[in-house]
Order: C-alpha cells, then sequence, then structure tokens
C-alpha cells in the first residue's frame, strides 16, 4: 500500500481530467435526454426531487465518513438517524425548528457517543456494537414515541406532525431564470440550467446547511492539524500514539461527530423531506449512506456526488408513469459505462474494461428489448444501482489502513 | 376452473349440511359465508373484552387507524369497557401480528380487530385456535376460502365509490386539467381507490387527465414514509396536477406538505383529514373520501356487545353511508356538491357502476 506522492502539475492534470470527465457525462446525459425526448429526466422538480432524496444519505455517508476516518467503522448510523428523527420532532415542538435541528444532533451524538464507548473503551467488534446501536435506537424511539407524542395535539403513540420546520429560501431573478432555460429543452444549456433551477428553488435552509458540511468536513480534516491528527487514528493508531495523539480521545471525538451527522440526517428526514415525524422512518437510508461513503471512497466530494446519484435514482423512483424514465436510463448507463470501459482499457486494465464493456452491452439489449421498465423495477433502481456501482468500481477504492480494527493503549510499546 | 372449485365446495358444504341435519340452516343473512357455509354466532367466554392492532402507521396517523381508533372510542363511552391497543412496526413480520393476536386472546380479550388487510394472514391462522374468540379484519379477505373461520369477520368497503365521488370533486375543481393521485401501496385494495377516482374524474371532465404514483410497489412501508409521500406528490405537481388525491396512510401528510408549498390542493382519505391537518394546511384540504372505519368498528364491537358477533364479509358502501365525502372546511362550491349529492344517488339506485379495478 504504497502511495507515491503527487507534483503539483500531475494534481493539475487530474484535476483537469475530473472536469474533462464532469463535462463528458454532462454531454452524455444531455444527448441521451434529448434523444430519448424524457425531457423529466433533468427538469427542476426532478432535480429538486433527487437533492431532498439525496440530502439524508449524504449527511449519513459524511457521518460514516468521520468515524471511519478515525479507523471506526459506524455501522449504527441507520439507528442514530432514527434518535435524530425523535430529536427533531420533539425539540422542534417546544422550542422551534433550531431547537429541533439541535436536539436531533445531539440524539445522534449520543447514539455515536454510545458506539464510542463500545468500541473504543470496551473494545466490542464495531460491527456488533453497531448492530445493537440500530436496534437499541428502533426500541428507544419507539419507547420514546409512545411516551411522549402520545397526548400532543397532531401526535399519537407512533406519530407527530405540526411542529417548526426550518425555513425555505428561493432565490429570486435566477430561479425563474433558470426555470425559463430549462423549459426551452435546449441541448446541455437547460439541463445545467434545470440544475441550477432546481439548487434555487424553495431551497432549504437545512439543505444549505448539509451542502456547507461537505466543504467543511473536507476543511477540517484535510486542512487542519486536528483533522491530520485524526486521520492519523484510522491509518496507523499506534504509530499516532508514539508521536503524542491521545488516540481515544480523537476516535470518540470522531464518532461523536459521526453519531450528529447522522442525527442531523434524522432531522432532515423529519423536517425537509417531509414535516412529520413516524417511527422507522428512515427505511435503511443510514446503510445506503454507507454505501455512498464506500462508493465514495472516503472522501467528501466523492459522498456528496454519489448520495446525488443515490438521491436521483430514488426520486425518479417515486415519479409517475416513470417506465419510460428509467428506460431511457438504462440507455445513458449504458453509453456512460462503455465509456469508462474505454477508459479502462486505455490504461491497459483490460480484465476489467471487458467486464463493465460486457454489463453495457447488456444493459443496450436490456434497453433495445423493451419499451419501457415495469413498475416493479423502478422501485428497485436506488438499489439495483448501489449494487452495480459498487460492484464495478470495488477495486478502485481504498479505505482507512487501519478501519475496524481493535487499538488498544500502549500495543505502540 | 375458479367456478369448478366454487362449485365442489358448494357441493362439500351442502353434504355436510344435510349430514347434519341443517342444523344452522336458519341463521341470518348477514352469517351468511361467501361459499355457502353458514355459521353460527361465536359463543364468547363472559363479558366482551376488547382489544385494537393497528396497522403500520399506527394511532397518530390522521388517517387510517385513528378512524378505527375514533369506533374504538365510540364504543367504550356506550358500552364502557377499558379496552387494549397494539402498534405494528413498519416492517414487523407475519409472526409478529399473529404473536400480537395471541397475545390479546390469551390475555382473555376475546373481541379483537385487526386494522387493515395486513392481518388477513395471520387471522386465518390464529382463529381456529380461539373459537370462542370474535376477530375482525378490516379490509380483510379470506386467504382460505375453502376453509372458512365462522368466527372472523371481514369488514370491506366500497372505496371506489368514495372515491368516485372526491373523483368528480377533483375534475370540476381543476385547472390545469390535471389530477394527479398518490397510493401507498400497489396492491388490489389501493388500486380500488384509484379505480374509483379516475372513474370520477372522467365522468365529470372527460378532458381532464389523472397521473398516478405508487410510493411503494409491495411494502407496506409505503403507508408510513411521509417523505415518499411528499416527493410522490412533488412529482405530480411537476406534472401539472393541481389536485391531489391520497390513499397512503401517514404518507399522506407529506402529501398535504407538497400541496401547501406549491399553494395547490390535496383530497384526504379515511378520516376527515381537514379536521386533523395543520392550521398551514387545513386551507388546501379540499375535501376527503371518509370510509368510515369508525362505524365498522364500531358495530363489529356493539354487535358483540348485543352477543351477535358479526362473521364472514360485510360490505361498507354509499348506501349504508360507509363510505361518504367530507365538506369541511366548505370549499366546495354549492352546485358542485349538488353535482356530487346527485352522483351520489345515481350510484346508491344502482344506475351507476363504479369499477373497482383501474
Amino acid at each position: 500500500m504504497t502511495r507515491t506522492i503527487a507534483s503539483p502539475a500531475a494534481v493539475r492534470q487530474v484535476r483537469y481530467l475530473t472536469w474533462i470527465v464532469v463535462l463528458a457525462v454532462l454531454i452524455t446525459v444531455s444527448l441521451v435526454r434529448v434523444l430519448t425526448d424524457q425531457n423529466r429526466m433533468t427538469t427542476p422538480g426532478t432535480l429538486r426531487l433527487a437533492l431532498i432524496a439525496a440530502c439524508p444519505i449524504l449527511l449519513a455517508g459524511l457521518g460514516g465518513l468521520w468515524a471511519e476516518r478515525a479507523g471506526i467503522v459506524n455501522i449504527g448510523l441507520e439507528g442514530q438517524m432514527l434518535l435524530g428523527t425523535w430529536g427533531a420532532a420533539f425539540f422542534a415542538y417546544h422550542f422551534g425548528a433550531w431547537a429541533g435541528v439541535a436536539g436531533a444532533i445531539a440524539m445522534g451524538a449520543l447514539g455515536g457517543l454510545l458506539h464510542g464507548l463500545a468500541t473504543v473503551t470496551f473494545g466490542v467488534d464495531h460491527i456488533i456494537s453497531g448492530v445493537a446501536i440500530n436496534i437499541i435506537g428502533l426500541g428507544a424511539v419507539g419507547y420514546l414515541a409512545q411516551t411522549f407524542f402520545d397526548g400532543y395535539e397532531g401526535g399519537g403513540p407512533r406519530n407527530l406532525s405540526g411542529y417548526a420546520v426550518p425555513r425555505e429560501v428561493t432565490i429570486p431573478g435566477i430561479s425563474s431564470a433558470a426555470r425559463w432555460v430549462s423549459e426551452q429543452r435546449w441541448f446541455l444549456i437547460s439541463d445545467v440550467a434545470g440544475a441550477i433551477a432546481g439548487v434555487t428553488t424553495r431551497l432549504s435552509l437545512l439543505t444549505i446547511l448539509a451542502l456547507l458540511l461537505v466543504a467543511f468536513t473536507a476543511w477540517v480534516l484535510w486542512r487542519t492539524p486536528f483533522g491530520l491528527r485524526l486521520r492519523s487514528c484510522g491509518e496507523s493508531p499506534q504509530a499516532a500514539e508514539t508521536l503524542g495523539v491521545n488516540v481515544y480521545l480523537y476516535k470518540y471525538i470522531a464518532v461523536v461527530i459521526s453519531g450528529g451527522f447522522a442525527g442531523l440526517g434524522g432531522a432532515y428526514l423529519a423536517m425537509v423531506a417531509s414535516s412529520s415525524f413516524t417511527t422507522g422512518q428512515t427505511n435503511g437510508r443510514g446503510y445506503i449512506g454507507l454505501a455512498s461513503m464506500i462508493f465514495g471512497n472516503w472522501n467528501p466530494t466523492g459522498v456528496l456526488a454519489s448520495s446525488l446519484m443515490f438521491g436521483y435514482a430514488d426520486g425518479i423512483s417515486l415519479l409517475s408513469n416513470n417506465g419510460p424514465l428509467v428506460h431511457a436510463i438504462l440507455l445513458l448507463l449504458a453509453v456512460l459505462l462503455l465509456g469508462y470501459a474505454a477508459l479502462k482499457f486505455r490504461r491497459g486494465e483490460r480484465m476489467t474494461a471487458y467486464v463493465v464493456a460486457g454489463i453495457a452491452v447488456a444493459l443496450f439489449a436490456w434497453y433495445l428489448a423493451v419499451d419501457s421498465v415495469p413498475s416493479d423495477f423502478t422501485g428497485m433502481t436506488p438499489y439495483i444501482l448501489t449494487l452495480f456501482v459498487l460492484a464495478v468500481a470495488a477495486q478502485r477504492l481504498r479505505m482507512p489502513a487501519a478501519d475496524g480494527k481493535p487499538y488498544r493503549k500502549g500495543q505502540a510499546g | 376452473m375458479r367456478h369448478l372449485t366454487k362449485a365442489a365446495v358448494l357441493v362439500g358444504a351442502a353434504a355436510v349440511v344435510l349430514s347434519a341435519c341443517g342444523t344452522a340452516a336458519d341463521n341470518d343473512d348477514s352469517d351468511d359465508n361467501a361459499d355457502g357455509q353458514q355459521c353460527e354466532a361465536v359463543e364468547l367466554e363472559g363479558d366482551p373484552q376488547v382489544a385494537l392492532a393497528y396497522d403500520v402507521g399506527g394511532r397518530g396517523d390522521q388517517s387510517f387507524n385513528d378512524a378505527a381508533y375514533a369506533g374504538l372510542e365510540r364504543a367504550q363511552t356506550e358500552f364502557g369497557f377499558e379496552g387494549t391497543e397494539g402498534e405494528a412496526a413498519s416492517d414487523e413480520s407475519e409472526e409478529v401480528r399473529e404473536q400480537r393476536l395471541r397475545g390479546f386472546a390469551d390475555d382473555g380479550y376475546n373481541v379483537i380487530v385487526g386494522v387493515g388487510f395486513a392481518y388477513s394472514e395471520s387471522v386465518d391462522k390464529v382463529a381456529p385456535d380461539y373459537p370462542n374468540v370474535s376477530f375482525a379484519v378490516i379490509d380483510g379477505f379470506d386467504p382460505t376460502e375453502d376453509d372458512v373461520n365462522c368466527n372472523v369477520a371481514y369488514l370491506t368497503y366500497a372505496e371506489n365509490e368514495g372515491s368516485f365521488l372526491v373523483g368528480v370533486a377533483a375534475a370540476e375543481t381543476t385547472e390545469s386539467n390535471t389530477v394527479g393521485f398518490v397510493g401507498g401501496v400497489n396492491n388490489p385494495l389501493i388500486q380500488k381507490f384509484e379505480a374509483g377516482f379516475k372513474a370520477g374524474v372522467e365522468e365529470a371532465n372527460p378532458d381532464a387527465e389523472v397521473v398516478t404514483t405508487y410510493i411503494e410497489e409491495s411494502d407496506p412501508r409505503g403507508f408510513g414514509d411521509p417523505a415518499g409521500g411528499q416527493a410522490a406528490a412533488e412529482g405530480l405537481i411537476n406534472d401539472g396536477a393541481d389536485v391531489i388525491f391520497h390513499a397512503a396512510g401517514a404518507s399522506g401528510i407529506g402529501v398535504f406538505d407538497a400541496v401547501t408549498s406549491a399553494d395547490l390542493w390535496a383530497i384526504g382519505v379515511d378520516s376527515d383529514q381537514y379536521l386533523t391537518a395543520s392550521p398551514e394546511q387545513q386551507p388546501h384540504i379540499l375535501t376527503s373520501m371518509l370510509k368510515r372505519v369508525d362505524v365498522s368498528t364500531y358495530d363489529f364491537i356493539a354487535a358483540a356487545f348485543d352477543g351477535e358477533p358479526l362473521s364472514g364479509y360485510t360490505e361498507f358502501t354509499l348506501a349504508d353511508e360507509g363510505v361518504d365525502y367530507s365538506t369541511s372546511g366548505d370549499f366546495l362550491p354549492a352546485d358542485l356538491v349538488t353535482e356530487i349529492d346527485d352522483y351520489k344517488q345515481q350510484i346508491i339506485d344502482g344506475d351507476l357502476e363504479v369499477p373497482a379495478e383501474p
């Protein structure tokens, strides 16, 4: 596992390549949209739905990133998110919207603290502790909801609605202009405008916060001494210890922050994605968050990109009469994978190239064989995409070296 | 083939009845089961003890389960009993439901209501073990029609008829000539709502188009996913829908959120949802398709207290006010109410057939 240190010129070249890839993907999307006449692929409405579906996954994914960068596998994200949904509802009901957000973070952090106690102090296997947290989260939220919400106005033993939620803002001018452009259905320009309109129309302050947290995470973990120390606990805790880093403390901080992120994801579900609380409303988004972290290669921008993709798949699965749209996306996937295969081939990774090209051809054949994807499949889209992308991208992923490994103080001696 | 089996069962049942010298032959009509088998009323041991097992979404969903609770409350004040309730989790298995029902029966509850079709299978398995307990399944069906449990009542509704009426309301209210439907789970029960709604829209405004989304294909969590409800409704709004009817239980709160943000109309379901909506949502709830789960729950409990527990299928229709529409909020203009009531009368009189499948 040696990594060569990149020269500034090489870094510039990578950045340059990234932009080319992004542009190529954009052009492909736009081409497929025009060819298949599925304009809903990039309308502001669809992209707004995708963004809202993506944010809870993003926050869970960032939570997972914080923990795993310090060497702790946090499968308990789902349970911490659940605690967050309850915290958001309870505190928002009594003290207002932002108290709800804070309460959700606190509840999630509490779940994180529990995970830290088990894994760091008592050395419990991370997976076992995480699964336990998920079960505890589910039970605790059921109990708390029954105890508190039953007597509330707009509440029941499993539900609560009618509490305050963070405000939504529309950026005037830009929103309507972009919307107009997107309706012209011009090649490329309308697609970009659709995205701009999607993020400038009725944007929740919590969405802005979630996006800012991506930059915040990247800055803290990669640009501050604190972040360097935290990451060193995930790569080689023994080495960190010899340099005087209090590994236990850093692991605790990381896992508590991780839980807080998951809790915020829960708040997003209960305040932005809907305005009501119901027990068990995370529906596995914590796990999808974990998948987005892995696919995002333990890297904030990667997590953002992959959660947007999962969110998009989630969003279109809820559109009416979406068979033809999902059908068009088959074509899109086939073309993108073919491009990926060509890239691999050029780099000499022939085996991978053949496999990916094979999948692309199969998708293309499926595209040609049917006119519309049956609705049973469209609901599965997010999960199929997850499986699929992980299978294709798995070789490129690199997790922190000491991720999930037990660490005891004094091992370095 | 199906008819053949039914005929065979009929002959078999007739033979049984004959050999038993027709002891059960002179029972009430409502005790008739679908296959011609006849049942005697269940003998409850001791006073009726009532237990209510909720569906996914649970009490506080401001919709289906709350309606059942309202029926329980009414019976409680009238007959003065304690009663108990059980909540369901969104991804629980068949065994958990069975355990819940057995738990009630073992604790001495002898009038047990399963709220929601999901209890059909578990009641069918549990009921034979407790012959002196009267079960009901709201929206239920008998999964083993050849083997009828006489102590089970299936309370069903003509949802298509009620949905037809709100379809008329939607068709006359829409300005974009596009109306939406959000279903919780794509199953025959919810399709019945869709079918009636579509028929109503088409009847009143042939130019209007109905766009449809189901939150889940088969997973019952579609009834407990407000985020999914909101996303589904926003999708329909993007398609141009300006009136959206939902049949999605607790997920419907998300539908109300979406129409409230977009300043459009929603149509509630099961309960009169105008009454339970938040003040911001209230101005956007045009009407509700009432499915009087409270009436049937109450009727079932009352029958037990009268000593004649219900058995077999009982359908609640427009004619007996088992389904209806609401006018709370006074958003429907008087001439529209007249029009809807006219259709209502036609359906009651049998002049208008409402399809039950889309």
